[in-house]
């Protein structure tokens, strides 16, 4: 079944919200946010959220390192490329 | 005030059945260990990685195919992943008469370089993966010998004889304070830190252990590997922290090895998704290397998982004492391991035994002043309980002392801000407050999942529930400002929290 872009930003956007230790992450949450810098994500903050996606989209990640992506806007983006 | 406490591993035979309890013996050195565990053990599986499976036996066959390559008498430098071939590596090492440096694989070539001139390496074992960080070292250091792991003799060679006095490993000190030194391992030390990881729960022999810490820590190696290797068991390498559930879904390990940001994270996992992340044959999870929560151990045993807490540090081969009531005492980091004694001088632990290391390598004055009187001074601040359980009450570098001359450990006052489910981390710590003046102030992480039946501002609730804690504080000990954080606290390679220092 297709996810439409939207879908994966409402299911990634609830993982944040478990991941993260702010209770607001979503408000900063735009495209372009930088995980780390803009949403204050940690180390294990962003393992967790590889974690949880690859069980919420059943995807597996190639070979990345959790510090591979940049924004949020990046994690959409390679999300729809594993499911298209 | 000054007390001395013997240690006895009677202490430990309540809590594993007869049988098994009568098979943790000791062995004098590695070399010791390892002939009979391959005797023993020869076509169980040891180890799992990248997809293949190597058992005792196996194992034994690649380091002594490895071991002529090394020589003996030499200090050889371990530049591996983890990995099977970090195995085998440290093994051929230190079973011929070498002592192994471990060198983190995150080293950069420069450090690579320093750390090996430093602590006098006379051969370097490396894994191919690695090699670009040999850049330095082959341009600086042309004649130091470069070993690929790949490499195989001719011929194998068997171990050497080796005296339980003799050097074994060069770890790197962690920490949060203080710069990072190479601690001198004997067999002795390094096989007392292996046994003693065998202390205090039923199921010690023939588990299936799953490795996600770096084997370049001394919780990685000795915890894991080495008692892996003692008891018979297997260890399957997780290669990729982010493959841990996909791996432990597959390999069913019994004993898990974690800091306690790991232990959260997979706890935080199972909440999320419902169901037990770790897999349905998980008994007991090792924790420590950082302050475990008193949540964790009570949260695990509602998925039938025993949250053990322990207590050690580099210089002491990992193990000083293990926990094995942690839900009678969840405060507490256990009860000491054998062959050691311990003293509190003014509060601070004091250390001697068997575990011991001999001294920083090529550090004369730090050295020096780690001891007193034969004595390694910890630095950490405890007390033992009427029942000889030991608790960790802070640090003693970390002692904030206020203009009126009283001392305050931040981790005694944060053990009680922690005590909330819903506070994950906190830290206090001193600042300057509006008024230029001093003051002690504290900032804390949130457990969000704790807090969601929570109306209104989470943070004035948290604010609100913690002023309470406060006043009940002894007043020297009370902060005079609360700070709920949105992100968590910046922390070391190994997870730990990086203290603020903000008024030195």
């Amino acid at each position: 079944m297709q996810i439409t872009r939207e879908e994966i930003i409402e299911k990634l956007k609830d993982i944040l919200l478990s991941a993260s230790d702010d209770p607001h992450v979503l408000d900063r949450c735009t495209d372009g946010a930088k995980l780390q810098t803009d949403l204050g994500l940690s180390s294990v903050n962003m393992l967790y959220t590889v974690i949880a996606i690859e069980e919420t989209f059943d995807i597996r990640f190639d070979d990345v390192t959790v510090t591979s992506f940049d924004t949020f806007g990046d994690v959409v983006g390679y999300i729809e490329k594993k499911m298209s | 005030m000054d007390r001395i406490y013997t240690t006895d591993r009677e202490n430990f035979r309540k809590y594993t059945d007869a049988s098994t309890f009568d098979r943790i013996v000791s062995f004098g050195t590695v070399n010791e260990m390892w002939a009979d565990r391959v005797k023993e053990y020869a076509t169980l599986t040891a180890i799992e990685d990248d997809g293949k499976k190597y058992t005792y036996a196996q194992l034994e066959e690649d380091a002594a195919s490895f071991r002529p390559l090394l020589g003996t008498g030499k200090r050889a430098a371990v530049l591996c992943p983890n990995s099977y071939d970090f195995v085998k590596a440290y093994l051929a090492a230190v079973t011929s008469g070498n002592t192994a440096i471990i060198l983190p694989p995150q080293l950069p070539a420069d450090a690579v370089y320093g750390c090996c001139m430093k602590l006098g390496a006379n051969e370097l074992i490396y894994h191919p993966a690695l090699e670009e960080k040999l850049a330095t070292v082959k341009a600086a250091a042309p004649t130091l010998p470069l070993i690929n792991i790949t490499a195989k003799a001719d011929e194998p060679a068997g171990m050497t004889d080796a005296k339980p006095s003799d050097p074994c490993v060069i770890m790197f000190t962690g920490g949060t304070t203080g710069r990072s030194k190479g601690a001198l391992l004997s067999h002795r030390a390094v096989m007392e830190g292996t046994v003693n990881g065998c202390y205090g729960y039923k199921d010690v022999f023939n588990q299936r252990y799953l490795l996600v810490l770096p084997l370049s820590h001394v919780f990685g190696l000795v915890r894991n590997l080495m008692t892996t290797l003692y008891t018979g068991s297997a260890m399957y390498i997780c290669r990729n922290n982010k493959d841990m559930f996909r791996d432990i879904a597959m390999f069913r390990p019994t004993v898990l090895v974690l800091v306690p940001a790991l232990a959260e994270m997979a706890l935080m996992l199972s909440y999320k998704f419902g169901k037990n992340m770790l897999g349905p044959d998980l008994k007991y999870i090792i924790c420590g290397a950082a302050a475990v929560s008193p949540y964790l151990i009570n949260e695990y045993p509602k998925m039938g998982i025993s949250l053990l807490a322990g207590y050690g540090l580099t210089e002491s081969a990992n193990l000083v004492s293990g926990n094995p009531d942690s839900i009678g005492k969840p405060k507490s980091v256990g009860i000491p391991y054998p062959n050691q004694t311990l003293r509190i001088v003014d509060g601070e632990l004091w250390l001697k035994g068997d575990n011991m290391m001999d001294g920083y390598v090529n550090e004369p004055e730090e050295s020096k002043t780690a001891y007193e009187d034969g004595w390694f001074k910890t630095g950490d601040l405890v007390r033992i309980d009427e029942d000889g359980f030991l608790y960790i009450t802070g640090r003693s570098k970390e002692i904030i002392v206020l203009s009126n001359g009283e001392n305050v450990s931040p981790a005694e006052v944060e053990a009680h801000f922690n005590a909330p489910a819903f506070i994950q981390d906190s830290q206090v710590f001193e600042d300057v407050g509006e008024n230029g003046n001093r003051i002690l102030a504290l900032e804390v992480v949130p457990r969000m999942p704790e807090l969601k039946g929570i109306e209104g501002d989470v943070k004035k609730y948290i604010i609100s529930e913690l002023e309470k804690i406060n006043k009940e504080l002894l007043p020297y000990q009370r902060v005079s400002r609360i700070e709920v954080r949105d992100t968590d606290f910046e922390r070391t390679p190994s997870m730990k929290i990086v203290r603020y220092h903000k008024c030195r």
